[in-house]
């Protein structure tokens, strides 16, 4: 596939490159601004870009302000977000437009370079890649506590990767059970939380999301 | 050596009725006589009624009104003094700060009767009034000297019936017999000339002094008020310091250890298990330390300055109830932001008291309230938990009540046993 990155450290930006390059993906350009992750995403077409939140100019959120604006201009293209901290704020406005080729990853998540290649790549492919920790905060900012306490706790292990945006095969290899075990619990979760019923993974995901971003008492 | 020095100190004396000083202090000396005059007899009269009304108790509102009219009347000169003393004498002195009361009218009665600056004033109005007759009288001094420089004058002009004047209260007025006495009287004017600068100064100095000590802020106030401006600037700059340190951590530390994370994973993988297992196992440990140390510096730095709080509290508010461990509403309506280091006063406030709510209370849902009013930030967090919580001594709340004193903030706890339990903190917008 081919990448951009942005990401204003150095170190870690030639390191993505190196080790996405290794692993045999074409990275077309590595900039280190929003400015010109914009004008590099206009040029090279990339099928996905990482884009670090926190950068020049205002290093507060000119990342997020980048990605939404080359999602909604160029809407093939995967975004994957990348940062030290999960900001509710943030990963409600990038999932305003829907969560096909959208990712959010916590910046340690690249310690286990092969999950991050698979993640980067789900979201090439327009699926979605959540931090573990952006779905307990979706889930916290919901208020959907009530309704998710009627999981059990493997069912709940097993929403958290559905809400990720992984495949019902890859929760299955996760979890070390058989694919219809998960089929069962995700039918089960489904009936639970009163959600339709899907077979496309990324409305799978979005009607996981949308549940947790309810709020029950507005 | 001493030569020059006492020319200079020759010409001083000469030049002294020529100085725009010296004309000045005259001005300030004729000008501020009225008003001296008039306030002393129009002050003790509202003051002397206002006494007397208020000790018959009958008409002791009236009697109060007058003692504020007084006091009033008195602040009012005072400020008119502090002005003529900028404008001619070059005096400034800062304006002692104004009453402010909260409540209906008897409270703004008494904030006012017990407004120190304007009793001081009251004092200047009253010790006032000698000093601004001597200044009268030596401002006479410069007319009679004046006057008398002119005699060859009017001689000449046919008026031969002159008489030498003197500003002494003794020794009459001779008469001046010719053009000749005429040129003695000039003389002495010129004598008297000389006199009336040091005369006038004198008067002006003492009223100096006077106004200083009786119209200024007072010693204490302005005490205050710098320490006031200090603190504030301690507290900002704290706020500011973390918010660096965290800035720094962010784009040094935090980075590296994710390079080196990654970096130990792309050589665990070009290890081969089979052939290395110790080997990798180790690069294995190596890479989950530098994971675990960036999750540690990233609690750590969140909580020198979560970065959300760039946005605005009520971003930040936002992702503190969601990573919470039980439901919180959070409503914030704050339309103007606070300085970044009472925001961030207001944000720790928050995570401390969730955290009490959810180690303590029992409760099954949190509120977490922010608005702004009488230039104040108002925080309210509620909890539905068991109640009984107390300002203990070393406890998370007394912390925070010592935080918010910092920048003359309250904390106050409503908890009865059973709950519900109310936390209520009142910080101003700026420290």
């Amino acid at each position: 596939m081919r990448v951009v990155i942005a990401e204003d450290a150095a170190v870690l930006r030639e390191l993505l490159a190196q080790m996405l390059t290794m692993r045999g993906h074409e990275v077309a350009a590595s900039v280190a601004d929003a400015d010109a992750l914009r004008a590099a995403v206009a040029e090279h077409r990339p099928d996905v870009c990482v884009v670090d939140i926190r950068m020049p100019p205002t290093h507060t959120d000119d990342g997020l302000r980048a990605a939404i604006d080359i999602r909604h201009e160029l809407p093939g293209t995967g975004v994957l977000l990348f940062s030290q901290y999960v900001e509710t704020k943030y990963a409600t406005r990038l999932l305003a437009q829907g969560s096909a080729g959208v990712g959010y990853l916590l910046k340690e998540r690249v310690a286990n370079v092969a999950e991050f290649t698979d993640a980067l790549e789900r979201v090439a492919a327009g699926g979605t890649a959540l931090d573990p920790e952006v779905v307990t905060q979706l889930a916290g900012a919901g208020r959907r506590t009530e309704q998710l306490s009627a999981l059990t706790d493997r069912e709940r292990d097993v929403l958290t990767l559905m809400a990720e945006g992984r495949s019902n095969g890859a929760i299955a290899q996760r979890l070390h059970v058989s694919a219809g075990t998960v089929e069962k619990h995700v039918a089960a979760i489904f009936a639970k939380l009163g959600l339709p019923v899907s077979e496309d993974d990324n409305r799978r995901v979005l009607a996981v999301i949308r549940m947790l971003q309810r709020d029950p008492w507005e | 050596m001493r030569e020059p020095r006492d020319a200079g100190a020759v010409r001083a004396v000469l030049t002294a009725p020529l100085t725009r000083r010296a004309w000045a202090r005259a001005a300030y000396c004729l000008l501020s006589y009225v008003p001296a005059l008039a306030g002393f007899l129009l002050v003790v009269a509202a003051l002397a009624v206002g006494a007397a009304f208020t000790l018959t108790l009958v008409g002791a509102v009236l009697g109060m009104l007058f003692l504020v009219a007084g006091l009033a009347l008195a602040r009012g000169l005072g400020a008119l003094q502090r002005l003529l003393a900028a404008w001619l004498l070059g005096e400034r002195v800062a304006a002692p700060p104004v009453v402010s009361s909260r409540g209906g009218l008897f409270a703004a009665v008494e904030a006012r009767l017990r407004d120190g600056a304007a009793w001081r004033s009251v004092a200047y109005v009253l010790v006032r009034l000698p000093p601004a007759t001597l200044g009268l009288y030596a401002v006479a001094w410069w007319v009679v000297g004046a006057v008398n420089v002119l005699a060859p004058v009017r001689w000449v002009a046919g008026q031969h019936d002159l008489r030498l004047m003197t500003p002494l209260p003794f020794g009459g007025e001779p008469a001046l017999g010719s053009l000749g006495g005429a040129f003695a009287a000039t003389a002495a004017g010129c004598a008297i000339l000389l006199v009336a600068p040091w005369l006038t100064r004198g008067v002006v100095a003492v009223d100096g002094r006077l106004v200083r000590a009786l119209l200024g802020p007072g010693e204490l106030t302005e005490r205050v008020r710098d320490l006031e401006e200090t603190r504030a600037l301690a507290v900002d700059d704290a706020a500011q310091r973390l918010r660096r340190l965290e800035r720094d951590l962010h784009d040094g530390a935090q980075v590296r250890l994710a390079a080196l994370a990654m970096s130990l994973d792309m050589v665990r993988e070009q290890l081969d298990e089979r052939d290395r297992p110790e080997l990798r196992r180790l690069v294995e440990m190596a890479r989950d330390n530098a994971a675990e140390t960036l999750t540690e510096l990233r609690d750590l730095s969140r909580g020198l300055h979560p970065p959300a709080l760039d946005g605005g509290l009520a971003d930040a508010l936002t992702t503190l109830g969601a990573r919470a461990a039980l439901p919180v509403d959070v409503t914030v309506d704050v339309p103007n932001r606070p300085t970044p280091a009472i925001e961030s006063l207001a944000y720790y406030c928050v995570a401390e008291l969730l955290a009490n709510v959810i180690k303590h209370s029992g409760a099954s849902r949190c509120g977490v309230e922010l608005s702004t009013g009488d230039g104040t930030l108002r925080l309210r967090v509620t909890d539905d938990g068991r109640g009984g919580a107390r300002i203990a001594d070393g406890g998370g709340l007394a912390g925070l009540v010592q935080r918010a004193r910092t920048v003359d903030g309250e904390l106050t706890v409503h908890s009865p046993q059973g709950g519900p339990t109310t936390v209520r903190v009142r910080l101003p917008l700026h420290a």
